[in-house]
């Protein structure tokens, strides 16, 4: 899922134009954005090669396009997040989404489980004032998406190249494979294999570089769901070791829970289920549909846009 | 006590047998260090300018790091492995507090430095339009690996192959491996995923080691197995083995050898696998494979590779770098346009065929040595040793696993007493030999023995019944070697050798039906299997013995044939191809005696012997009747002299019938069972 390029034919970009880039966010926590900040070494060519002309985080100067390329950050969670991005996308001669939300859902597509309007009732005193969709859904459930970097945050080096790959004109070289190679490459011990700790780290899209288990911890499925995820065969193992169904299916159900298959494992183990008696508990827990049908709710008319950043916030 | 490095001239140890030499080393032989001074080993190898890597304990395994004092070494530790599983334990009670290399093979291998993860290889830039792309020159530190075991340096090999083999030679690997300088260790213990036995790599070091340690309580016995490593011995405090630490070191070999056992069967392994193309297991592992590629980066051997570029933002620069890379990846065999192992069972398939059989072709060796790694590190367990024998199963081989014969040796015939002289038929007689060597009496139904009288050619013949302490042989006067066997006197002596070949599997009956086939002499070998049907009847369903005879008058046993069916409850059924005047049985082929109606194929086992054109036959019908051809038992005749595969004349296609055979199953004989000219 991850690394996936959709149809969309190559840039034809001739070396040396300034391409015209838009970064934008939806529900998100804006780290996959400034990610882009972060690459230090290299702002002065990047600005010497893209024309930042829509990039909240680092310039006020706004504009709506048309951009040769638009990032795009956060899950789709309101009426006017569906709207806009259908906009965007006509504005965007490429679109790359970067980061969990964008291209998974984010932690925030937990959601997706449970009951939208009990939340919104037990959260804000007056939920009338908040227009909110019951379903945070990735990017690609609105519209095509020519590129997808993922992770919580996305990386660095994958998106420095990313951007070499758009300022060049080829396809971007994204491993697709999973965190194990870069834990063994690094030297890292298997903290399955030696200490039994549950890790995400076989089904998982490399890219972190394996941090959390150089560190003791079993991955947390940041980068979500590589090619071919075997999501099942993984469970069965924990799930044969004599783990709970919830527990294996709460491992699952990080900030990339709502990318398929941990989605199915999550629903099938029930790895969102709540405290027994919370108040948001939902009545039809196990039911067969995780969530409602993002589709559907896309489809469903938006209020007007009301311009600014804050739709997008 | 510092003993003068000098040859000896007895010595048990074998010493470098693999490396070439042209002149003695000066510190030939096996010496013993003391515990205490393997600092000084330590600290000779640094003081060469090497960095020392070996065992150390990190992150709850012992991996391999830079080791400066033996106090960094695992002291005390020892691992414990499964399928998806390490654990490390430490000791603190007596001798096993002291041992420093109790445990078998961790996460690492030497490959992380002869072959390291990530290798820089080239700068490419591209400038007003010209190309240049500068090699970066391999930079090899100077290593020396403590702690190696068998399989790591029989690894190390095959790599070597790989790398140095030919026609190219990879550069940044060979510089690696020529500045590495290699201590051996060889296992004391026997790790829970090891298979090195099986694969012919250990846990004996017996070549490409500069110094090979064996640990003993005290201390360790110490040979080197090149220049540089008897150079280094002879700056080492050393002393004589003693008798004793020498017997040690040996039976501890034999423990470890003794533990692994023989996990894998290696013989035709790579013919099974590439006739299983399109096994449905390859699905079913593919289910619990999580395509991790965990097997392949903890392989010793695995080569695999990918060059990863990173360039800057305008394409002028981009370094090359060789990567670590698996055939289990997406990318890995992907081309525009798709993968060629999209699915999972092709990921795995291409894994384990190249391992255990395209390798051989490419390489002339097994891509394997056994050393546990991919079960050991596999999270979730899947067991190669598992998936080859579901894959791939050992020929259905009659009974046990090969065994060397009690009594073997082609010159090796041991007298046996004929006690009794029976006469069965006109031309065939039974001999009850006894005085004999008592592997022949502990022999197994269809196991035969070579028999010679001195001034006649030995002869192959079947046991045809073991008694406590004596065998009987039935032979048919075919020629004049059988005819003076047969003509000799009570209390003469006749040579033995054996008792040689496969037995019946008698176990595979077990509960089913059994069926028994069989025409004139061939009876002899069957008549131990049915003795021993008759001995634990109740263990079988229906048993059915049908036996064909030229003439009533060639019948063979026939007091043992009215017993069987009395006593044994075994349904006997006689015909033969011309009845007499006294005859009122069935007369024919011994296949029309067959009551189609009253048994079930399916159910049952069939154990059949007699010419080979009436066993053709017998097959056909008994694979009309449902019998699978892993269910149908034959035994065969060839000419044998040897009787145990040494001197080729009984040759069957891959098969030598002494020792592969006599007793076969359908299944395993495949194509060349029946055909001509084989």
């Amino acid at each position: 899922m991850a690394a996936t390029p959709t149809s969309h034919e190559p840039a034809a970009h001739s070396p040396g134009a300034r391409l015209r880039v838009g970064v934008v966010k939806y529900a998100s926590c804006d780290g996959c954005q400034l990610t882009l900040l972060d690459l230090e070494d290299e702002l002065l060519d990047i600005v010497e090669r893209f024309d930042l002309i829509e990039f909240p985080e680092a310039s006020s100067s706004r504009s709506s396009g048309p951009y040769d390329v638009l990032l795009v950050e956060g899950s789709i969670s309101t009426p006017e997040q569906a709207a806009e991005i259908v906009e965007l996308r006509r504005a965007a001669r490429r679109l790359v989404t970067i980061g969990a939300c964008a291209s998974a859902g984010g932690i925030q597509a937990l959601r997706n489980w449970i009951d939208h309007e009990a939340f919104r009732a037990a959260v804000y005193a007056h939920p009338e004032y908040v227009a909110s969709l019951a379903t945070a859904t990735p990017v690609r459930e609105h519209v095509p998406v020519d590129f997808e970097l993922t992770g919580c945050p996305i990386s660095k080096a994958q998106l420095r190249e990313v951007l070499a790959a758009l300022a060049i004109g080829r396809r971007p070289q994204i491993r697709e494979e999973a965190v194990c190679l870069d834990c063994k490459r690094r030297g890292t011990v298997c903290v399955m294999v030696a200490r039994n700790v549950p890790c995400l780290g076989p089904v998982t899209q490399t890219g972190c570089g394996a941090i959390c288990p150089a560190f003791g911890r079993g991955c947390y499925g940041c980068f979500g769901p590589r090619e071919q995820a075997n999501a099942d065969g993984l469970a069965a193992w924990l799930l044969a070791d004599g783990r709970a169904p919830a527990d294996v299916g709460r491992l699952f159900a990080g900030f990339t829970a709502y990318a398929e298959p941990f989605r199915s494992v999550v629903t099938r183990l029930g790895g969102t289920r709540m405290t027994p008696g919370s108040p948001v508990l939902r009545a039809t827990s196990g039911s067969a549909h995780p969530g409602p049908d993002p589709a559907a709710e896309a489809a469903k008319p938006a209020r007007p846009k009301r311009g600014g950043s804050d739709a997008r916030s | 006590m510092v003993a003068t490095p000098e040859p000896r001239a007895q010595d048990p140890e074998p010493v470098g047998a693999a490396l070439p030499r042209t002149e003695p080393l000066p510190a030939e032989g096996t010496w013993f260090l003391a515990k205490a001074n393997l600092q000084l080993l330590i600290d000779q190898l640094r003081a060469d300018g090497r960095i020392v890597l070996g065992p150390t304990v990190a992150d709850g395994a012992i991996v391999i790091d830079e080791v400066r004092s033996v106090e960094a070494l695992p002291v005390g530790w020892r691992d414990h492995q499964a399928p998806g599983h390490y654990r490390l334990e430490r000791r603190t009670d007596g001798a096993a507090a002291t041992r420093i290399f109790d445990f078998t093979v961790g996460p690492q291998s030497p490959k992380r430095w002869t072959f390291p993860p990530r290798t820089p290889l080239a700068v490419g830039r591209r400038d007003d339009g010209r190309v240049r792309h500068e090699p970066v020159a391999p930079k090899p530190p100077k290593l020396a690996f403590l702690g190696l075991r068998a399989c790591e340096i029989a690894a190390l090999e095959v790599q070597d192959r790989v790398f140095l083999g030919g026609p190219f030679v990879d550069p940044d690997y060979e510089a690696r491996r020529e500045a590495a300088f290699i201590v051996a260790v060889e296992c004391a213990v026997a790790g829970g995923t090891c298979f090195c036995t099986s694969m012919g790599t250990g846990p004996e070091v017996t070549r490409g080691y500069d110094l090979a340690l064996t640990e003993l309580d005290e201390g360790f016995l110490v040979r080197a197995g090149s220049r540089a490593g008897a150079d280094l011995l002879g700056r080492l405090p050393l002393s004589l083995p003693s008798a004793d630490q020498l017997n040690r070191a040996t039976e501890q070999r034999a423990r470890v050898r003794a533990a692994i056992g023989d996990p894998v069967a290696t013989r035709g392994l790579r013919d099974r696998l590439l006739a299983q193309w399109d096994s449905p297991r390859w699905a079913a592992v593919a289910e619990r494979c999580l395509l991790c590629a965990n097997c392949t980066l903890v392989c010793p051997t695995c080569f695999c590779s990918s060059v990863e570029q990173r360039s800057d933002l305008d394409g002028r620069t981009a370094t090359m770098e060789r990567v670590w890379d698996s055939c289990f990846t997406a990318g890995f065999a992907k081309v525009a346009g798709g993968s060629f192992r999209s699915r999972p069972r092709d990921r795995y398939r291409q894994w384990l065929t190249h391992k255990f059989a395209t390798w051989i072709d490419q390489f002339g060796t097994f891509g394997c040595v056994g050393c546990g790694r991919c079960i050991t590190w596999c999270p979730v367990g899947i067991d190669v040793r598992a998936e080859l024998a579901a894959i791939a199963p050992p020929f259905e081989v009659a009974a046990e696993p090969l065994a060397v014969p009690a009594v073997g040796g082609p010159a090796e015939f041991r007298p046996a007493r004929i006690r009794e002289v029976r006469h069965e038929t006109a031309d065939t007689t039974t001999l009850l030999l006894d005085q004999l060597h008592p592997a022949f009496p502990a022999g197994r139904p269809g196991q035969f023995v070579m028999v010679n009288l001195p001034a006649f050619p030995p002869l192959p013949i079947s046991i045809s019944r073991f008694h406590p302490d004596a065998i009987e042989l039935t032979i048919r006067a075919a020629g004049p070697a059988t005819t003076a066997l047969i003509g000799l006197p009570v209390g003469h002596e006749i040579g033995l050798r054996g008792p040689l070949g496969t037995s019946w599997p008698l176990d595979r009956a077990l509960g089913r039906d059994v069926v028994i086939v069989t025409g004139g002499i061939g009876l002899a070998p069957l008549r131990p299997l049915v003795d021993a049907i008759a001995a634990q009847r109740d263990r079988f369903d229906a048993v059915r013995l049908y036996y064909g005879a030229r003439t009533p008058r060639d019948l063979l046993y026939r007091e043992d044939l009215v017993v069987w069916g009395r006593d044994a409850e075994i349904e006997v059924s006689l015909t033969v191809d011309r009845a007499g005047p006294d005859w009122t049985g069935p007369v024919g082929v011994v296949t029309n005696l067959f009551d189609r109606a009253s048994w079930d194929g399916r159910h049952a086992v069939a154990f059949v012997c007699g010419p080979e054109r009436m066993m053709q036959v017998t097959v056909d019908v008994l694979r009309e009747l449902g019998l699978a051809d892993d269910r149908i038992f034959v035994t065969l005749e060839r000419h044998m002299e040897c009787g145990i595969g040494l001197c080729g004349h009984c040759q069957m296609g891959r098969f030598f019938v002494c020792r592969d055979g006599p007793v076969f199953s359908i299944a395993q004989l495949g194509g060349v069972f029946g055909r001509e000219g084989i």
